[in-house]
């Protein structure tokens, strides 16, 4: 089976088809996946508090030992079916196989406001847990104050002098209740409601913010912004392939965690699976790769991916 | 010469700091969290602000670019 996607249903898929002696190949860009950016992990079962970083490695650790076989850094530009075999049309390389996992979670949905393009990486960051610790002593805003944001404000304020938290709803949502507390009474912390980004000024970064709050418009001088608007499934690749839903998410049948289309599987944040949480993703991942199994065995061809 | 410029919370620094001692690699390591003079380095270098960062004999990469830095390296695989 090729599994596309290293994060937590990527590598636990490779966990099962391994075991199950069959032929495994992962494909990836970057091992670990989105959860390896989490900050703090404390739900998921038998360890009680971690890094996104640190799981991840250690999932990737346990899917090495057993020895799948997995490449890194892989760009994959199209699927394409042929009878039934998919071939797989990387950068560089092309692969076969009868039964493919898509892992490939989900991405962060990018700002789309003047500005957003062209301070990119200057000073505008989508990965607070890489690079809140550049912002020492600075003045931030995150836009975006659903779970996610709270979390980044939460992580900033180790470092910035002063955050502005920009909530387009009036009261802060979301499952924390606590975290909302922390944040409403920490000074650093200046929650805006009712707010919406509407421009990124700057000039060779990032210098300030403009947004409107109700009906009036406001700017502020910022060294950096950090954007948890959420994220889209990284469903492109099977476009033409399978079912997708409304949320562009791909539709798996439960039980099997095949698509629509025989041979294709799927598993993790990229599916109509609603609870993207990791430990789910490695359910799914598992779930997915005895799926593929037991449709390998009904092909009588376990010596090819 | 190598030099690498990442914040110890960075994910992607982890792993691509892991990959060049895998491939037996020796690297300046600076956490640019902790130090101002090589954030601005950094800054200046990369014409960014993301981390990591790797500077391998003068040339600038900003994030972990499996490929380019297999290619500048001259890493058979």
């Amino acid at each position: 089976m090729i599994i596309i996607g290293a994060g937590p249903a990527g590598l636990s898929a490779a966990i099962y088809g391994v075991r199950k002696k069959l032929k495994t190949l992962v494909l990836c860009q970057h091992l670990g996946g989105q959860a390896a950016e989490a900050h703090a992990v404390e739900n998921y079962p038998g360890i009680p508090g971690i890094s996104g970083a640190e799981l991840s490695e250690k999932i990737t650790a346990h899917a090495k030992k057993l020895g799948a076989e997995i490449k890194e850094g892989i760009t994959i530009k199209r699927i394409a079916p042929t009878g039934d075999i998919f071939e797989i049309q990387a950068d560089k390389d092309t692969f076969q196989g009868r039964a493919i996992i898509l892992a490939t979670g989900k991405k962060y949905r990018q700002l789309e406001i003047p500005g957003a393009a062209e301070f990119e990486s200057k000073g505008i960051s989508y990965c607070t847990t890489c690079d809140a610790p550049l912002f020492s002593g600075k003045t931030v805003a995150v836009i975006g104050a659903g779970d996610a944001g709270q979390d980044a404000a939460w992580q900033l304020t180790k470092y910035a002098a002063k955050i502005y938290l920009l909530n387009k709803y009036a009261e802060l949502r979301g499952a924390h209740a606590q975290l909302h507390e922390h944040l409403s009474d920490n000074e650093k912390v200046e929650i805006c409601a009712n707010s919406e980004p509407v421009e990124i000024k700057g000039g060779k970064f990032v210098k300030g913010l403009v947004y409107k709050c109700g009906d009036d418009t406001k700017e502020i001088a910022v060294d950096g912004i950090f954007v948890e608007i959420g994220a889209v499934p990284a469903s492109e690749l099977a476009r033409d392939l399978v079912k997708f839903n409304k949320k562009d998410e791909i539709v798996i049948d439960p039980k099997t965690n095949m698509t629509s289309r025989t041979g294709i599987f799927a598993a993790g944040d990229v599916t109509d699976t609603p609870q993207k949480q990791m430990i789910v993703a490695a359910g799914e991942g598992a779930k997915a790769a005895l799926g593929a199994a037991e449709y390998l065995k009904s092909l009588q061809n376990t010596d090819q991916y | 010469m190598i030099k690498v410029y990442s914040t110890p919370t960075c994910p992607y620094c982890v792993t691509l700091k892991k990959f060049l001692k895998e491939k037996g690699f020796e690297f300046e390591d600076i956490d640019v969290s902790a130090d101002q003079t090589e954030l601005q380095e950094m800054i200046d270098k990369s014409g960014q602000m993301g981390v990591p960062v790797i500077n391998i004999d003068g040339q600038i990469i900003v994030g972990f670019n499996r490929e380019k830095i297999v290619e500048l390296l001259n890493i058979k695989e």
